[in-house]
């Protein structure tokens, strides 16, 4: 039996573990799968998608969705692709909606806005092929710039949203999100939250259903959004909202579960449900699945019967406000943060200054002892690493980053950024800072950086406008760090990835596109190749004018950077720490037997031979051990 | 009863495949399981953790502190760092092999050896230098996999299911090795 289970299992293509009860059917030959499947909350998302029929999906990496997508490509029936930026792929998901195709986008919350202008116009036109844009917020900004609640985006651009509480509802609301949306022709919004997407729970498996799509639309006066269509399209959302409204009144994406003998209602919605759920409190709870819009003759006829309404959400008063509006007499933020994630402590403690009852009084431990930080750094071997040494020994003073691995440049102790914004943002506020400092006659150097994935998403019109009301004498350096690879969200390609290998199918030489922008002063360097980007870097720094340096080196995680370990000769090292602070982690000072002072060294087991370590060493004293054939003659630090 | 699995490590030494194949292997013995972990800028060599929960239904993801039953660390700093959310009675399987942060390595901080000895006297742990082990066994990568045998010591999971799930999730030319990185795990007594 166990051995026939395996075999199954060996013949899905999806290599997730799975459970099968294999039933044999009445006749003895049809045999029935009943499965049921650990998944994260996005791959439940794409495992929804698949099953509903979806066609297109695109994306841009961004935590904590990104593996919606990565997921997806595992399904030939789906097209699926990581676009240059988050406008592009809704550009592209809206194409495959509107050829009756069911489509849908996904995305980081901030993702979200550089989508919003083809969004808030798509969101006009009727709906052809079911339509769901995934937002993924990130409560807490467990690795986010910001913390913008993207259900006010939902209702601002007049699409339905859904709300899902763990992995089956998040691949059930998925379905329903594209059932909806073309049952009242309304596009649809999935928003969940980072502890939800990364966030395992059982899911049960079914199959795909094929849809075949309807082909375009012709009534064109609805789809091209020019007066006096456009104007139309005003009272067309209002009416579908409307009718979406009416569904909401009953549909079983809601859920009341009344407890007897309690005057108290939370509403609430998202994995909170469940934080809730532990706690156990003396509540009814009305769970809304479908969170926008909500029924204003439901909600009423609930909270009518009880005496205090509380609602139990992250973020903004979303549902809150959205009660208050209809006039329902309700608490929420009074009790709980505005901002981060609600645990259960939170919820407990909130509720307890709400004057609920919670049966079990609860004592929380903290939740972890206060003891020696560890933050991200740059990886054994990441390109990276020397240029920000090279920075930070430079005279450049002033340096803007941007987002990606770099901003760990932020850091100690390399506190290489004075300023890191938004996807692409880096040129042009350091163009502002040029121009200010210009007309008050300063004109110390200033350097900007940004890395390959950045530079594509949305750096590129950044580069062009550098072109106008440019002057010979603003001293500007920009570094363009490509390691072929958008990193931080795990390595996904972009644009100039072809170039550093042979499974990625786009091949655009950043430095070549400079030139033909028409810049004249762009260079390119080997970031491995510490003392020629020294000397690079001052020259340039140096340089009274605009100059680009496309830093290369591939990513050293994607890539699989290893080469023979180096280690140090303790006899050789004077302790100067010029390895140590380039911060690569096999690197420390230690006591070595017989030398009084502390001496650099090296875990041999985390070297990547990168060299850049022993490039730094003034006296020689890090070697790599390819050149010693003789173990004994190694040294182990 | 729900027991409740604490994941501490740094970012880049597979926690997250680890909480993976613990929900894979319940789910399989029938358990009802919900995982969390960690994901994003701390990949990067930063402080990583994880939440399992196993039992016949289970709400949160998240364990309560001072709920953990058992601290899977893959790192003494970090044993130390989540050691509070365990229970009286709970356990530290603990992998003695350090991973030195940047406040370590720039000498602003010494490594907080006298706090995990500390933690030791205090807590039932059962240690061990997985990483070691794994290099002798001939790939270090396998080390997780030792830890998840001395895990599979303390839960109601089949030697089987735990052998299967592993092997569903690595490469099929390390099987071998994998199989007898969790046979030494599962065998595997503090040396005291």
């Amino acid at each position: 039996m166990y051995a026939k289970t395996m075999g199954i299992i060996n013949m899905i293509k999806n290599i997730e573990f799975a459970i099968f009860k294999n039933q044999i059917g009445s006749d003895g030959m049809e045999a029935t799968l009943e499965e049921k499947r650990v998944l994260t909350g996005n791959e439940a998302i794409s495992r929804g998608f698949y099953e509903a029929g979806g066609t297109v999906a695109a994306s841009y990496p961004g935590s904590p969705t990104v593996e919606i997508l990565e997921k997806l490509k595992e399904y030939d029936e789906v097209y699926s692709e990581f676009s240059t930026n988050e406008k592009v792929a809704l550009e592209v998901a809206i194409g495959g909606s509107f050829y009756g195709a069911r489509s849908m986008a996904s995305m980081k919350h901030v993702g979200l806005n550089i989508a919003s202008d083809p969004l808030m116009t798509f969101t006009q036109t009727p709906i052809n092929g079911g339509f769901v844009l995934v937002s993924g917020d990130d409560p807490g900004l467990a690795s986010s710039q910001n913390e913008q609640d993207n259900r006010i985006f939902g209702k601002f651009a007049n699409m339905g949203i859904l709300d899902p509480s763990d992995g089956q509802e998040a691949k059930d609301f998925t379905k329903n999100a594209l059932e909806i949306s073309e049952e009242f022709s309304v596009p649809m919004m999935l928003r969940i939250t980072s502890r939800l997407c990364h966030s395992r729970s059982v899911v049960e498996i079914g199959e795909r259903q094929e849809i075949k799509p309807k082909g375009i639309n012709e009534e064109r006066e609805k789809f091209c959004m020019i007066p006096p269509g456009s104007r139309k399209a005003q009272f067309f959302m209002k009416e579908r909202l409307q009718k979406l409204e009416e569904y909401a009144y009953d549909t079983e994406l809601n859920k009341l579960e009344i407890k007897e003998g309690t005057d108290t209602l939370v509403i609430t919605s998202g994995l909170v449900y469940y934080n809730l759920k532990e706690l156990n409190p003396d509540v009814s709870i009305w769970k809304l699945g479908l969170i926008y819009p909500i029924s204003e003759k439901k909600a009423k006829e609930i909270t009518r019967k009880f005496k205090k309404v509380i609602i139990l959400e992250e973020m903004q008063p979303f549902i809150e406000n959205e009660l208050t509006l209809m006039g329902i007499s309700c608490e929420g933020k009074k009790y709980f943060d505005f901002t981060g994630e609600l645990d259960i402590k939170n919820i407990y403690e909130g509720l307890d200054k709400a004057d609920v009852l919670i049966k079990e009084k609860k004592e929380f431990d903290n939740r972890f002892v206060e003891t020696v930080p560890r933050a991200p750094l740059f990886c054994t071997g990441c390109p990276h690493r020397p240029t920000f040494d090279i920075l930070k020994k430079s005279k450049a003073k002033i340096v803007i980053g941007d987002i990606g691995c770099y901003s760990l440049a932020a850091l100690f102790p390399f506190e290489q950024s004075n300023t890191i914004i938004s996807m692409g943002a880096t040129i042009g506020i350091t163009k502002g800072i040029r121009k200010a400092m210009s007309l008050h006659g300063e004109n110390e150097p200033l350097v900007s950086v940004i890395g390959d994935g950045t530079f594509f998403h949305s750096g590129l019109p950044t580069f062009v406008n550098l072109l106008h009301k440019k002057k010979d004498d603003e001293n500007i350096t920009i570094i363009v760090l490509d390691n072929g690879t958008t990193a931080m969200t795990g390595g996904q390609p972009n644009a100039s990835s072809g170039l550093y290998n042979e499974r990625d199918d786009m091949k655009v030489g950043i430095k070549s596109l400079l030139d033909a922008m028409g810049f004249d002063r762009v260079k390119e360097i080997n970031q491995y190749d510490y003392k020629a980007a020294a000397k690079l870097f001052k020259e340039e720094i140096a340089y009274e004018g605009l100059s680009i340096i496309v830093a290369n080196g591939p990513c050293a995680l994607k890539y699989n950077i290893e080469e023979s370990y180096y280690y140090v000769d303790p006899n050789i090292c004077i302790n100067c720490r010029a390895c140590i602070k380039t911060n690569c982690p096999p690197l420390r000072m230690v006591k070595y037997d017989g030398i009084e002072k502390l001496k650099s060294s090296i875990d041999k087991d985390m070297c990547v031979g990168c060299s850049v370590c022993a490039q730094v060493c003034p006296v020689d004293a890090i070697k790599s051990s390819k050149n010693i054939d003789r173990e004994d003659e190694k040294i182990d630090n | 009863m729900t027991t409740n699995i604490l994941l501490g490590g740094v970012g880049g030494q597979g926690l997250i495949l680890m909480t993976k194949t613990i929900c894979q292997a319940a789910l399989k013995d029938g358990f009802d399981v919900k995982s969390n972990d960690v994901v994003g800028l701390s990949q990067r060599g930063g402080m990583v953790w994880g939440n399992v929960r196993i039992g016949e239904e289970v709400f949160s993801p998240n364990i309560v502190p001072g709920e953990g039953d058992i601290l899977l660390a893959m790192e003494p700093l970090e044993a130390l760092r989540w050691s509070s959310a365990l229970k009286g009675n709970g356990v530290v399987i603990l992998n003695a092999k350090r991973f030195y942060p940047t406040l370590v390595q720039q000498e602003k901080y010494e490594y907080p050896e006298e706090e995990i000895e500390d933690m030791k006297s205090k807590i039932k742990t059962i240690e061990i230098n997985a990483f070691e082990e794994a290099v002798k066994l001939g790939k270090k990568q396998v080390s997780n996999v030792i830890l998840l045998g001395i895990l599979a010591q303390y839960l109601d999971i089949k030697v089987d299911t735990w052998k299967d799930t592993i092997r569903n999730n690595v490469p099929e030319k390390s099987i071998d090795m994998n199989m007898d990185a969790f046979d030494l795990g599962y065998g595997y007594k503090n040396k005291t």
